[in-house]
């Protein structure tokens, strides 16, 4: 082997590296030299490991870290660091030449315009109205699930199954279960295959080129001082953004958050206020005809997100957090890694749903026809009527419960019918938005934040979620904005 | 995929599935039992999940921003003629440790005792990474330095010696693209002959 790495601190760290060795009696993993500078810099986790490891020494190695801080007037940590940071220039300095070679303005300047809030906020309309509105909203959830509901499922297979099971199914609760209104084929498999995979589809493709690019870490520069008013910091857009995809997901990667309080304020919002793809697609298809009421939504559920954030971020106590992060270069994506990317997303999100999807119709159809079903809605109905919805939506209300986006195609195909107003759409995707999280998301919320946490958060979120859909329905009807 | 076929009973895939906890998240989980181990760590957004998928043939999700990955990832790599379990890790900046998920990639370095680590950094900011690899180096953690992202880091105008760092931090160093998939071979073969001697 090679000689290894000379690095050597000030004589007073030193000699209390040698006194703290002599103590260390047990056996660890990591070399001697690095425990006793480790529990120097304050690192809790080996300070832990050495009182258990080590016992009655361990006061003399307290007393030692104690000595040694005394000579100091900055904290140890600091002084470590800055001694190996110095060590570091004096090797690249040697080491690593850099020749002036400022090109890439172009992409700097990119990069500057997309975190200066004058410019950054206009870009970010921009890529929402191209990304999601045009390319999620207009072409996913418009052009292929219009091709797909119409040309395919209700020109062929529907018909094709419902007789296919008239004819040699005799008995009439196979039938409704396969097929007709509430069939595992004709509902189930059709919900997930001609309205939620076109959406999450192009919602993924866009998504994922945005991902590449370095996008959302200068988004996150750019809402940091919002997110600061509620409790947030930057950082957090990236599991917010992620929660867009996939609330699920989301929640997971809340714990890259620094402190807990932020992972609580996080996962309840990505609970209430932040709607999945495949809701978020059929939510904009379900509006896109109406741009007022697709406005109100936008707004309400933006305001609410603010409002509960800011009220946590005061209730909850714990210090303000701080932001530090680092912003990756811009990079055009590659295309094989958003194409892959893309890929193993749809096919583990379309490996998650389909059995739901089918256990739902299975679920459905027992309900309904033991009429459990019809009893349930009949009780979901005043809840719907109190927000000003028509009795049909208790169903989509009922969906919702199994799925965030089984619920929002329910209320797709109640739009195609024609049964609500621009103000009940306007209601109704905002209420569904904000109700309850679906099973997937509230059982990773379980294991993130724990059962007691999880199960406060659904008590808060169903009952807040229908008044503040009547409250919605309230100030739309005194203010006459929708009709 | 390969994840999701560890012996857990039937029963509890099907409830994982339903209720969409399963570890399917853009994670890989071999089955790996019983093999050495090499693992990728280093801050975050410096490439070791793209790394990791190069070395297994496997694909976790990788993307232009730091905290893609939360959760360890295994899958098994062939270097040389010998069998390896890999170890993808969410990042960490130094062994004194913030987050949770750094934690995470701490205690796998205390616990499992890799056989061989690979520090991967970003080359353009050396100077912000390499303390970590003095932390490995002090720590006695047999590791060897992946110096990645070279293409930026020579479109920028850094020149790095690479044999000079080798022989002053005295452990491998290896420059990689690892998204264009350059410098892998020389790296596995550097592997190859660390882990015989580590």
């Amino acid at each position: 082997m090679q000689k290894s790495l000379n690095l050597t601190y000030d004589e007073i760290i030193e000699n209390s590296i040698n006194e703290i060795i002599k103590c260390l009696k047990a056996e660890y993993v990591l070399s001697k030299r690095s425990i006793a500078l480790l529990l120097l810099q304050g690192d809790t986790d080996m300070m832990e490991s050495v009182k258990k490891n080590e016992g009655s020494s361990f006061v003399k190695i307290s007393d030692i870290v104690n000595e040694v801080k005394k000579h100091y007037d900055k904290p140890l940590n600091y002084i470590v660091s800055l001694n190996r940071q110095k060590r570091v220039e004096e090797i690249t300095d040697k080491y690593v030449k850099k020749t002036d070679k400022s090109e890439n303005n172009i992409t700097d300047l990119i990069s500057r315009i997309t975190m200066n809030p004058i410019t950054g906020i206009p870009i970010l309309l921009l890529v929402l109205y191209f990304g999601l509105y045009k390319f999620v909203g207009e072409f996913g959830a418009g052009t292929i699930v219009d091709f797909l509901e119409a040309d395919i499922f209700e020109a062929y297979i529907n018909p094709w199954v419902n007789n296919l099971v008239t004819a040699y199914i005799p008995w009439h609760w196979l039938q409704e279960l396969i097929a007709r209104e509430y069939g595992i084929v004709t509902l189930g498999i059709r919900y997930a295959v001609a309205i939620i995979l076109p959406i999450v589809g192009t919602f993924f493709i866009a998504f994922s080129i945005i991902e590449d690019t370095g996008y959302l870490p200068r988004l996150a520069l750019l809402v940091d001082r919002i997110f600061k008013k509620i409790g947030l910091n930057g950082r957090a857009v990236i599991p917010m953004t992620l929660g867009f995809g996939c609330d699920t997901m989301a929640t997971m990667v809340s714990r890259t958050l620094e402190t807990k309080r932020e992972r609580v304020i996080a996962t309840l919002l990505l609970a209430l206020a932040i709607p999945c793809s495949a809701q978020l697609g059929v939510i904009v298809a379900l509006l896109s005809g109406q741009s007022v009421a697709l406005i109100v939504w936008v707004v309400f559920v933006a305001l609410v997100f603010l409002f509960i954030g800011f009220l946590t971020s005061k209730l909850m106590p714990g210090s303000k957090p701080s932001f530090y992060m680092e912003v990756p270069p811009l990079r055009l994506p590659k295309l094989s890694n958003v194409l892959v990317k893309t890929y193993t997303r749809i096919q583990w999100y379309f490996v998650e749903i389909l059995p739901l999807f089918i256990v739902a119709s299975v679920l459905i159809w027992f309900g309904n026809l033991t009429g459990l079903f019809d009893f349930v809605i009949s009780l979901m109905e005043p809840l719907v009527n109190f927000v000003g919805l028509p009795d049909e939506a208790a169903e989509a209300f009922l969906f919702g419960f199994f799925r965030r986006d089984y619920g929002a195609a329910g209320l797709y195909d109640l739009q195609k019918a024609g049964a609500l107003s621009p103000r009940q759409l306007a209601v109704a995707a905002s209420t569904l938005t904000l109700f309850v999280p679906c099973i997937a998301q509230f059982s990773m919320t379980i294991k993130e934040r724990g059962t007691k946490a999880a199960i406060a958060m659904a008590a808060f979120i169903f009952p807040f979620a229908f008044v503040a859909g009547f409250v919605l329905n309230w100030v739309l009807v005194t203010f006459k904005v929708l009709p | 995929m390969d994840c999701c076929q560890n012996k857990t009973p039937w029963y509890k895939k099907l409830t994982s599935t339903l209720l969409g906890t399963g570890n399917c998240h853009g994670e890989v989980n071999q089955n790996t039992k019983g093999l050495e181990k090499i693992a990728l760590i280093g801050s975050p957004n410096v490439g070791k999940s793209v790394l990791f998928n190069s070395l297994t043939g496997a694909y976790v999700t990788v993307s232009n921003y730091p905290g893609t990955t939360v959760e360890v990832s295994r899958g098994k790599g062939k270097i040389g003629n010998k069998e390896y379990e890999i170890i993808d890790t969410p990042g960490m900046y130094s062994l004194m440790c913030i987050t949770d998920e750094e934690k995470v990639t701490k205690d796998l370095l205390l616990k499992e005792r890799p056989k061989v680590v690979l520090h991967v950094i970003d080359s353009k900011n050396i100077q912000r990474m390499l303390p970590l690899t003095f932390q490995l180096i002090e720590g006695g953690i047999p590791v060897i330095l992946v110096l990645n992202i070279m293409d930026e880091a020579e479109r920028m105008g850094l020149k790095i010696d690479v044999k000079g760092l080798e022989k002053e931090l005295g452990i491998p160093v290896v420059s990689t693209i690892a998204a264009l998939n350059k410098g892998i071979d020389t790296l596995r073969e550097r592997v190859e002959k660390y882990a015989k001697i580590a």
